[in-house]
């Protein structure tokens, strides 16, 4: 089973949709600046999801993740 | 079969009850202490506003006033419920650098008498620069939106997301599906009792004791030790009878962190109590919030999905309003079998007084929006709006994945019996009246550990004396809601004694070991599992030795009941309680016998051990010229597992019925620019009880296996069931639907044209 790790801490995800629902529940600073560099706003990916039914937000940054989070080879 | 007790399950009046009604009991509100001190707090007139200086020396001058302190004065320490993730403990002493919302404290002060300190607040001179400020949810989370607290970019507090199954597929395949968008107000609990504590400093040891009105002396003796950067073990909180809570005193409040700071000032005990407008403006209720939610269903009523969007407008603070944001989540699919699940919910911060945990803790607006918008799917399909319910609802067993497992239930036959006493109970219905119906459930206490214990969730101490008497020692709260009487009924029903032979012990930090408080309908649970543990460790010393003295064989069981221990099958064979108690004690070395219980929910899922459940129905008849509604009849039929005081759950039911139908009719807090308009009972509209309907209510017994003698949940369920029930009635007496609690007149009268006019249109277009 695939496995990927967030850039920010150490927690893995089995897809990168979760992961990025575990990164968007992130509240501290080290987390929400990272999205900055990769040209996302987390305000803009949460209003996306909340004010839109589907997965919106967490799939626009999923799309990010998949280049910026690699497969974890071993756990 | 249910087992007969001799305790439980018969209607106890409530121990403390005549104390209360003869005036009596000690509520923090009526103490004073020698030498004491009144203390008051200046609050902030602006929203949002830089502090650029304050200047107590005309307030000083002021004979009678003998302390002052600003934020500058405290220790600095930050405080809240969230300590698990210390960012989210965001409340300050005082306001140091700015005020976040009407009514944020930025000086205390201590007179000799009420009327001095009222009179010092008038000349302490604050000099303030506004800044723009944000008062709505969608506004606060704009990038150029003001930012209440600067860790928290675009103002988001918290956000949840809960998702099972595969949502968007099965909203593809299904059948019907439905969209629906509420805006939900906002609700003040109303305690009778305000928030007011007392405080004493002994500058000699450098300890604290505080009395306080409070849910739970825990929060509070940690939220001291943070706010004033204290031990824990070095303050002690003594939880006297409380008037109400509602939810609104789980926080650590300015009240008590105010009055412990004017007392270690002064070295002079300090009281300080809220009026009625600093209780509407400057402390805790039920968040209002802007909700969508999307239902999927087959032709026949199965539910295949369901989605929801919660944004809450939190409020200047977090407290436990973060906790209540997933709660929503959770509640919005109970009692379904939901194979597909989405939620999102997203807490704000703004520029007003914060919302938090109200009775019902995220239920109340999660059913609000799910059982309305069910009843219109099911009208649209044209199915009954009970079978639909029976349809879908949950078994025993159920489990959500990875949230939650539903042992004891009985929503099932809750539903059928609903169905067959409405029947009977409302024949025929007359033009303009509706019934309504709404189904629920609720946990029995929280797992969730935001508070960063590491103690047990609850614990208790039972000491047996020689004369028999028990000395029952425990912090679990009971504030107005009848825990003190379930304690000693569960007790007494363990150690097979009357309720009269318990003296109780309690809400001291100081004498007694943990327990996390009274919310989420938690203590009959896990308080009663504490109980029960500790008394079953002293009842086994009797049995133990009452075994050897009646020399049986091993194998029979022996049962303490009515005051004597005997062998089950043959009760004439057994021995005095108390002559073994005597013994028991002399065989101790002359100990007396005690029992520490304790209880901590393991593998139970993410959210609690057991869940109340069940239906509500209301019949309303709607005046169609005035838009009035007159609420005429409810009828409940409720899982609420084994019965411990019937008396007591009553109250129980008929308080939440109370305070849900006030969430449906009337009550409502309008703010303009973070003020709240109505902070006095003349205009914030609460129900007498003249208003009230007649309660029916039908108990359906259950047999919870993590409950004390199968008890679960009972206090807080029917809040969350009452105000959509109220909606869906006035649905079906007149096709007004609404998408907002509080249905007022206006608001049904305009409802009931719109409704009309659809008709109207619709019977045009088949023509």
């Amino acid at each position: 089973m695939a496995y990927y790790r967030c850039p920010m801490c150490r927690k893995i995800c089995p897809d990168h949709l979760d992961l990025a629902r575990h990164y968007l529940g992130q509240t501290d600073k080290k987390h929400k600046d990272w999205l900055k560099t990769q040209g996302l706003s987390y305000a803009k990916l949460i209003t996306d999801q909340i004010t839109e039914f589907g997965n919106k937000g967490y799939q626009a940054l999923a799309d990010v993740l998949k280049k910026e989070a690699p497969e974890v080879k071993e756990i | 079969m249910m087992k007969e007790y001799s305790v439980i399950g018969k209607p106890t009046p409530n121990v403390d009850g005549p104390a209360k009604v003869t005036g009596e009991a000690a509520y923090t509100i009526d103490m004073t202490l020698p030498n004491m001190l009144y203390g008051k707090l200046l609050r902030s007139p602006y929203p949002h506003a830089k502090i650029i200086s304050i200047d107590i020396s005309k307030a000083e001058a002021l004979p009678g006033v003998k302390a002052i302190i600003t934020g500058k004065d405290t220790p600095g320490g930050r405080y809240g419920l969230w300590r698990r993730f210390r960012e989210l403990s965001d409340q300050e002493c005082l306001a140091t650098t700015k005020v976040r919302y009407i009514g944020d404290p930025v000086a205390a002060l201590a007179a000799t008498t009420e009327e001095i300190a009222e009179k010092a607040l008038d000349l302490i001179e604050v000099e303030y620069e506004p800044l723009p400020a944000v008062f709505d949810p969608i506004e606060a989370m704009k990038e150029d939106a003001p930012t209440v607290h600067d860790e928290f970019p675009s103002n988001i507090n918290a956000t949840r997301h809960i998702e099972w199954g595969d949502v968007d597929e099965a909203f593809a395949k299904a059948d019907y599906v439905r969209e629906d968008r509420y805006v939900l107000s906002p609700a003040h609990p109303t305690a009778m009792e305000v928030h007011n504590s007392l405080a004493s400093f002994d500058k000699g040891t450098g300890r604290l004791t505080v009395w306080s009105s409070t849910q739970s002396p825990y929060f509070l003796q940690q939220g001291l030790a943070d706010a004033l950067k204290m031990r824990e073990g070095d303050i002690r909180v003594i939880k006297p009878h409380v008037g109400g809570g509602y939810g609104g005193k789980n926080s650590t409040m300015p009240d008590s962190i105010s009055a412990a700071l004017l007392s270690m000032k002064t070295g002079r005990p300090v009281k300080v109590v809220f009026n009625r407008d600093e209780e509407f403006t400057a402390t805790e209720h039920r968040t209002g919030q802007h909700m969508a939610i999307k239902i999927g269903l087959k032709k026949d009523g199965t539910i295949v999905a369901l989605e929801i969007k919660a944004l809450t407008n939190g409020g200047a603070f977090t407290a436990l309003g973060a906790t209540t944001l997933y709660l929503t989540g959770t509640f919005g699919t109970m009692p379904y079998k939901i194979p597909s699940y989405r939620y999102d919910g997203v807490r704000t911060y703004t520029n007003t007084v914060w919302g938090t945990s109200i009775r019902g803790f995220g239920a109340v607006p999660a059913k609000f929006i799910t059982e309305t918008q069910l009843d219109r799917a099911a009208h649209d399909l044209g199915i009954d709006p009970l079978d639909i319910r029976i349809k879908n609802a949950v078994e025993p067993g159920y489990e959500a994945p990875g949230q939650y497992t539903f042992e004891s239930c009985a929503i099932k036959p809750c539903l059928e019996k609903m169905k067959e006493r409405a029947k009977e109970k409302w024949p025929k219905l007359q033009k303009d009246e509706g019934i309504g119906y709404a189904a629920f459930a609720y946990m029995s206490g929280g797992i969730f550990n935001w508070i960063d214990t590491p103690y047990a969730y609850s614990s208790a101490h039972v000491k047996v004396n020689i004369d028999g008497t028990v000395d029952l020692y425990t912090q679990a709260s009971d504030i107005g809601q009848g825990h003190n009487t379930v304690a000693a009924m569960i007790c007494a029903e363990e150690l097979g004694i009357g309720i009269k032979d318990i003296r109780l012990h309690l809400g001291d930090t100081a004498h007694t070991y943990t327990d996390l408080g009274a919310w989420g309908s938690r203590e009959t649970l896990m308080n009663g599992n504490a109980i029960k543990d500790a008394a079953a460790q002293v009842k086994n010393k009797l049995i133990e030795i009452a075994r050897l003295k009646l020399g049986e064989n091993i194998a029979y069981d022996l049962v303490a009941k009515n005051h004597r221990v005997y062998l089950e099958l043959r009760p004439e064979r057994g021995l005095s309680y108390y002559d073994l108690v005597k013994d028991a004690i002399k065989a101790n070395d002359g100990v007396p016998l005690t029992g520490v219980g304790h209880y901590t929910p393991h593998n139970k899922g993410m959210i609690s051990p057991a869940y109340g459940m069940g239906v509500l129905a209301i019949k309303v008849k709607v005046d169609r010229e005035t838009g009035h509604v007159d609420a005429k009849d409810v009828l409940v039929v409720h899982d609420c597992g084994q019965v411990i005081n019937p008396l007591g759950a009553r109250g129980q039911v008929e308080g939440s019925v109370h305070m849900g139908l006030g969430y449906g009719m009337c009550e409502e807090m309008p703010m303009d620019q973070g003020m709240v308009l109505n902070p006095e009972f003349v205009d914030y509209k609460i129900l007498r009880t003249r208003d009230m309907p007649e309660i029916e209510i039908i108990d359906v017994p259950t047999y919870e296996p993590n409950g004390p003698f199968g008890a679960k949940e009972a206090a807080e369920a029917t809040i969350a069931p009452t105000a959509p029930a109220f909606a869906n009635a006035v649905y079906a007496a007149v096709g007004a639907e609404f998408y907002s609690n509080v249905l007022k007149p206006e608001k049904v009268l305009k409802a009931i044209r719109e409704a009309e006019a659809k008709q109207k249109a619709n019977s045009k277009a088949k023509k």
